[in-house]
């Protein structure tokens, strides 16, 4: 549940807001990501016209408010801010009296900022959207190879962070290990470490240690879009790995289908390696390229050509 | 057979969640078979992960739901309750 309050409080510094009005309001629940400029409703056509929108009075919203008689000014008004409306923000400008007897009567919090009324409306929406998409907390570590973000999964003491660590080492960087938040935004996955145990790991053995002061800032950095998820897991005879790679095998986290794999794990397999290869081969797939899919492709057209020299021969 | 159990404790120790206690969290866990979560202010961690045990950052009197699930599920449910009443040998 985010409050208009919580608005305030994280981001009213960066969108300069003054309450002016309301404040019994700041309770005020924000149910949607989005935020309006009412120039239409103002004119009195209320249709389609959602409540629990975010309102932002600009230049046109308030010079149009202004030319109104006083009467159809308190009415519109009245009609326009409901028990639903979260906040009003107005840009930097003298206020109506009607606005803020208006805002009090009905314990609507109205603020002033100083950014114009479009800055306001894209700031505004982009945190909202931010606060509002879906999230999950994750067991695994996430790294960025090559480009790639690569999530590491499997259970406690398959070897995670020494894969993460051997990855470190090589010049890869790491996100977060052991816990990832993800984040869905625009359809894409953006994993990152809780702010109190960012860049740090915990090495059986070893214990806790920080990844940013050992290897330096190269090798960490805040967020990365997860590309692919492997699965580490100890090696089991009975169960069959895939020895040719031709389908690709997806998980869906947050319903975004993520391309995975399982990685068997047993001595003499080297991890980090094995890690490389499939970070490096998921680059090569997004360049238009599956090795096994080309070989097997040429492999077909071998065996066809074969054939067509046996009809010829006999 | 696998049992699913679920239980509200409070952290009692003066100084919260800290590391000595994650660490003893950890090291009950490491015998027991079932998987062990913690979920704190909508956050539900992997309790057998120093790191997530630590990123909850709990302190004192905050209140856990530990959900254990696994063929000795009751076992660790018993050994996790115990740890945090009595305050993971911090008293």
């Amino acid at each position: 549940m985010y409050l208009v309050q919580d608005l305030y409080e994280q981001h009213g510094k960066y969108l300069s807001l003054e309450l002016i009005a309301g404040r019994q309001g700041l309770s005020r629940r924000i149910q949607k990501p989005e935020v309006h400029r009412p120039g239409l409703s103002l004119t009195g056509f209320f249709k389609n016209f959602v409540h629990a929108r975010l309102l932002i009075f600009g230049r046109n919203e308030i010079d149009f408010v202004r030319q109104l008689d006083e009467k159809t000014r308190f009415q519109r008004l009245q009609r326009i801010l409901t028990s639903s409306t979260p906040a009003v923000i107005v840009t930097n400008l003298r206020i109506p009296k009607e606005l803020i007897e208006t805002c009090e009567k009905k314990s609507i919090p109205l603020f002033r900022g100083k950014a114009t009324a479009t800055s306001l409306l894209s700031r505004i929406t982009f945190l909202l959207i931010e606060e509002f998409s879906p999230s999950v907390t994750l067991h695994g570590t996430l790294v960025e190879l090559f480009g790639v973000g690569v999530l590491i999964q499997g259970e406690s003491s398959v070897g995670k962070s020494e894969a993460a660590l051997g990855l470190i080492e090589r010049g890869h960087r790491l996100i977060s290990d052991d816990v990832v938040k993800v984040k869905k935004k625009e359809g894409c996955l953006i994993g990152s470490g809780p702010e109190l145990t960012r860049h740090l790991m915990e090495i059986r053995g070893i214990g806790i240690i920080n990844v940013a002061h050992l290897y330096g800032a190269v090798c960490v950095r805040p967020d990365k879009e997860i590309d692919l998820v492997i699965k580490l897991e100890e090696w089991d005879d009975q169960h069959f790995y895939d020895r040719v790679g031709l389908d690709d095998k997806f998980i869906d986290i947050l319903d975004v289908s993520t391309p995975y794999h399982i990685l068997p794990v047993k001595p003499g397999r080297d991890v980090v390696l094995l890690v490389e290869t499939i970070a490096l081969n998921h680059r090569l797939k997004g360049m238009g390229y599956n090795s096994a899919k080309e070989f097997n492709a040429k492999l077909l057209e071998t065996i066809a050509q074969k054939r067509g020299k046996k009809k010829i021969g006999s | 057979m696998a049992v699913k159990l679920s239980c509200k404790v409070k952290v009692k120790n003066a100084l919260g969640l800290h590391t000595r206690p994650a660490a003893v969290i950890v090291k009950m866990l490491q015998p027991l078979k079932s998987s062990v979560y913690f979920t704190y202010k909508n956050e539900t961690i992997n309790a057998r992960s120093i790191m997530s045990i630590l990123m909850l950052a709990a302190r004192k009197n905050s209140q856990i739901v530990i959900t254990t699930e696994g063929e000795d599920a009751e076992l660790a449910m018993k050994v996790m309750v115990r740890a945090f009443d009595e305050q993971f040998g911090e008293k």
